[in-house]
């Protein structure tokens, strides 16, 4: 969603084509990422000529403070739908930075690595607005992810297992 | 004014910005070089919005202030201590990225 897409493609700005090719998975009901993704994608591709990306869409797992019993309910909703889709992509390397579309893919994905079937590197990047506190998807991934990063001096004391290199975006 | 696609362009020509404590709004001005007051309001604000906009005061990039507070700190502000907002560095999430992956 908004910030968070803005954040990410930041984030990609200065990645080699060694990252590629490039799956962006958002929630159905986001109407300006993909635009986003498109332009920053067409961009990248006046430079890097072999680009490939692709996008695709799960439900929302969670609307903005709804109720914790149906969040788990729309989350499991969405783990069920993108575990065939993680399963169908096998990435190297799940990149986020905190929707809750983010949840059910590194579940997903945490699932597939426990099956033995691909292991994926999962990096958590908390948002630039979060400086106090970890958002809802940064507290559960900070513990299962394999690098979490946070862009503020006190998360970094707080939360000491993550990684701080400062303002990434 | 109410949804234009873009501000960058008002943004350009402004001389002052005094705005709400959405990050977007914040870092697209600070980016910008403007001088930026940012106005919370907390009983409507998410928490963290708050953190972001304290965190910049606190920083010296922004004057934070609430809408009762706004006039005095119109009147009484020196821009001038305001201190410049160096851009995010993405490379060093590339290099890390880079070092965990082997491609150096």
């Amino acid at each position: 969603t908004g910030g968070h897409t803005t954040e990410i493609l930041r984030l990609l700005s200065c990645l080699s084509e060694s990252y590629s090719p490039r799956h962006y998975v958002f929630a159905d009901s986001d109407e300006m990422s993909e635009a986003k993704i498109r332009s920053f994608e067409q961009k990248r591709a006046e430079t890097f000529s072999s680009s490939q990306f692709t996008l695709d869409r799960i439900p929302r797992s969670r609307e903005v403070r709804q109720s914790w019993t149906s969040s788990v309910v729309t989350t499991l909703y969405s783990i069920l739908y993108s575990l065939p889709l993680t399963y169908k992509l096998k990435p190297d390397l799940i990149l986020c930075n905190g929707p809750g579309t983010c949840v059910p893919v590194c579940i997903s994905a945490l699932l597939l690595g426990l099956l033995g079937i691909k292991r994926a590197i999962i990096v958590y990047v908390e948002s630039i607005c979060r400086v106090e506190t970890l958002s809802l998807s940064g507290k559960i991934l900070y513990y299962f992810s394999d690098y979490f990063i946070v862009q503020w001096p006190d998360l970094k004391e707080k939360y000491p297992k993550s990684v701080y290199l400062g303002r990434i975006v | 004014f109410r949804f234009k696609d873009s501000l960058a362009e008002d943004l350009r020509r402004a001389d002052l910005v005094i705005s709400h404590a959405g990050a977007g709004s914040c870092l697209e001005t600070l980016e910008k070089g403007k001088p930026l007051i940012v106005v919370t309001n907390e009983k409507l604000m998410n928490n963290h919005q708050l953190e972001l906009a304290k965190q910049l005061d606190r920083d010296g990039h922004v004057f934070c202030c609430n809408c009762s507070t706004l006039v005095e700190t119109l009147q009484s502000m020196d821009l001038s201590t305001l201190k410049p907002f160096s851009p995010g560095q993405p490379e060093k999430f590339a290099s890390f990225l880079d070092k965990v992956f082997g491609f150096q």
